[in-house]
């Protein structure tokens, strides 16, 4: 139970280069699932390990409950934290792995096994207990690390991308018995992934990091519907949105020969740019029936059984590409010329040198 | 590392017919693999067995080379007389105390070492330099450092520093025999269990030490129950492995005590040369190397299943 706030916090490995961690502010509220989540690089990870004491802060607060924890040790912040790797103790077996945390705080044995009894019930991990953490699966480990973290019942939790080591079927599965716990528990719960689909389907809210710098903090909704800039219009969602750079004509843009109306907000705040990046949704992309609208040839087609994505170029400027949601079962074949056509709403417009939203 | 040391299946082929010869050239398959060892078993034999059954020979004689034709049979006599012994009994403490001893405390100042160095400081690199030294010395040469130099009672650097002390001309070697050659294996051989024991450190995941620092562990918490566990078969195997070379020892007796005063800092090795080379009872040294042999391998033998089964079951382990 437990609010946390980052308050320009920052982490600089070598003084002068960039900061791993760039004046992060955030607040997760008490009970909220946040998620982090970037490219490789973007300092989600050193974020969290910041929120957990190992790593230091070098500039700025981290208040948890509102005391600030900048020099207090990872053992004395009441933090639980499941690890990529899920780092068990492999002499221990899991009964003993469970009771760890417990058992440093000085708990009696009675109420020990009694919580760990608990736990493992929960996950699942009963018939496992005494056995050591070489003799389970994967998806057996990642639980017992979840077990370690929930038996303390801690302020926070930290998990550092606790399903890249699962299969698909696995993590989809884990995926929604993390979130049914973390519902269960209440309890803070900081996440980080680099699959903005598990940052989307866990996360109350969502942040999204680039570079060490905070892009967007909202709830998964908003990020998709009102990305704040180009960088977060493209990270999230799948297959990504389509962004290119159009030349304006008019009150629009022009689009494989055909002019796409921008709204009057957009093209106010678009001033006298000559190019403008235009961000559409697979989604919002449709196919024509009489082959009229934006002429496109297709590169790939994938079809899903309930949906189909079309990769294609534009006939007429071939570095262009789009891909364009169609039906479940789609006639449209490798090399076709297909129509298609924008819908004007959906359109998200970024200027084309900062990369940031135009209009609110 | 376990399967180089165990016999490769069988090949399960279909049982052969009755009146075909697939036999035969299973046979022939198992030579093809065997063929290229036999260099090296033959070498084997020559050097130890050939020489292990001449000594059993000669144990079943009586025969001191000084009293030429004084050679005869005399069946297990010479067994007799080597339990009899006190001083083969005295010296066969002897060695277990050196050996163990020896061992014991140096695989502990290693590990003191090794997590010293596991840390990052300036001058780690000259520092590790320095701590590994003594193993690269001829143990001769280090045995004879620490006699002169050393431990001598007049020109000794030991009583050198120990003098504003009170601590006066001590005669460390005549005073403390034993525990004076085993100073110097302890010297010589601490930077090899440091060694090994650093390379386990250092193979230790972090991630571990991190989750326990989280779930509340304080650094003596945290070696106990992880560190120490992770480094018991590095451990088992720097025990097996020093006990097995330093049960040899032989030049450190012999430069820095001559196995006195009397023998109370002789090991097996040195006595069995004494009574061979010095006293040339030819027949009795033969017995001692005898019972020295089969105490060794039954020793040896469950030492390094120890070893092999533990780093054995590590493997499945990650």
């Amino acid at each position: 139970m437990a609010e946390v706030v980052f308050d320009e916090a920052s982490r600089i490995y070598t003084p002068g280069a960039t900061p791993a961690v760039d004046k992060l502010s955030l607040t997760v509220n008490d009970g909220e699932l946040v998620v982090l989540v970037g490219p490789s690089g973007s300092g989600k990870s050193t974020a969290l390990r910041m929120l957990a004491g190992l790593e230091p802060i070098d500039a700025g607060h981290l208040r948890i409950d509102g005391r600030d924890v900048v020099d207090v040790a990872s053992k004395d912040r009441d933090i639980a934290m499941v690890f990529q790797s899920y780092a068990l103790y492999p002499s221990k077996t899991v009964r003993d792995n469970m009771a760890f945390p417990l058992k440093m705080r000085g708990m009696d044995k009675a109420e020990q096994t009694k919580r760990v009894n608990e736990a493992a019930e929960i996950l699942g991990l009963t018939e496992y207990l005494d056995r050591k953490p070489k003799a389970l699966s994967g998806g057996q480990r990642q639980r017992v690390a979840m077990g370690r973290a929930i038996v303390r019942e801690p302020r926070v939790f930290l998990m550092d991308e606790p399903l890249s080591n699962l299969d698909a079927k696995m993590r989809v599965q884990t995926r929604a018995q993390i979130a049914g716990l973390q519902n269960r528990l209440d309890v803070t719960t900081v996440y980080v992934t680099h699959d903005q689909v598990e940052a989307m389907t866990m996360g109350d809210r969502v942040a999204v990091l680039r570079d060490g710098k905070l892009q967007q903090y909202a709830t998964p909704s908003e990020l998709y519907d009102r990305p704040v800039n180009a960088f977060v219009a493209g990270f999230i969602g799948s297959p990504a949105m389509n962004l290119m750079d159009l030349r304006r004509s008019g009150d629009g843009v022009s689009l494989g020969g055909s002019t796409v109306p921008l709204t009057r907000e957009v093209a106010d705040a678009a001033g006298s740019a000559e190019t403008v990046t235009v961000g559409v949704r697979p989604e919002d992309l449709s196919l024509t029936s009489d082959g009229d609208g934006i002429k496109a040839v297709v590169d790939v087609v994938e079809e899903l059984g309930s949906e189909s994505y079309l990769y294609a170029h534009m006939a007429e400027h071939p570095d262009t590409t789009l891909v364009v949601r169609g039906p479940g079962r789609t006639s449209v074949r490798y090399g076709e010329t297909i129509g298609v056509r924008v819908d004007p709403d959906a359109i998200h417009a970024f200027d084309a040198s900062s990369g940031e939203r135009l209009a609110a | 590392m376990t399967s180089t040391l165990e016999r490769p299946p069988a090949p399960s082929g279909p049982p052969p017919a009755p009146g075909q010869t697939p036999t035969r050239s299973a046979r022939a398959e198992g030579w093809v693999r065997r063929a290229p060892l036999l260099p090296a078993l033959v070498f084997t034999i020559i050097v130890t067995q050939i020489p292990f059954l001449l000594t059993i020979f000669y144990s079943l004689q009586s025969w001191n080379l000084v009293r030429p034709g004084s050679q005869q049979f005399v069946w297990f006599d010479n067994y007799v007389s080597v339990f009899q012994d006190s001083q083969f009994r005295g010296v066969a403490l002897n060695t277990v105390i050196m050996t163990l001893g020896s061992v014991l405390i140096a695989v502990v100042l290693g590990l003191v070492l090794a997590l010293l160095l596991n840390r990052h400081f300036i001058g780690r690199g000259i520092v590790r330099t320095l701590l590994v030294t003594p193993f690269l010395i001829t143990p001769v040469a280090a045995a004879l450092l620490w006699k002169t130099t050393l431990l001598d009672p007049t020109y000794g650097l030991i009583n050198f520093v120990l003098s504003p002390f009170g601590v006066g001309e001590e005669a460390w070697i005549s005073d403390f025999p034993l525990a004076s050659v085993m100073v110097a294996l302890i010297w010589q051989w601490t930077p090899f269990m440091m060694l090994l024991l650093l390379a386990g450190l250092q193979s230790m995941p972090t991630d571990q030490i991190e989750a326990a620092r989280m779930d509340g562990a304080g650094a003596w918490a945290i070696f106990r129950e992880l560190t120490l566990p992770h480094l018991r078969r590095f451990i088992e195997l720097g025990t097996v492995l020093g006990a097995i070379y330093l049960v040899n020892t032989f030049d450190a007796v012999y430069m820095i005590t001559q196995g006195g005063p009397g023998t109370a800092s002789a090991n097996l090795p040195f006595y069995i040369y004494q009574r061979a080379f010095l006293g040339f009872d030819i027949g009795q040294s033969a017995a001692m190397g005898v019972v020295v042999v089969v105490m060794t391998i039954i020793v040896a033998t469950f030492a390094l299943r120890l070893v092999f089964r533990s780093f054995g079951a590590a493997e499945g382990s990650n």
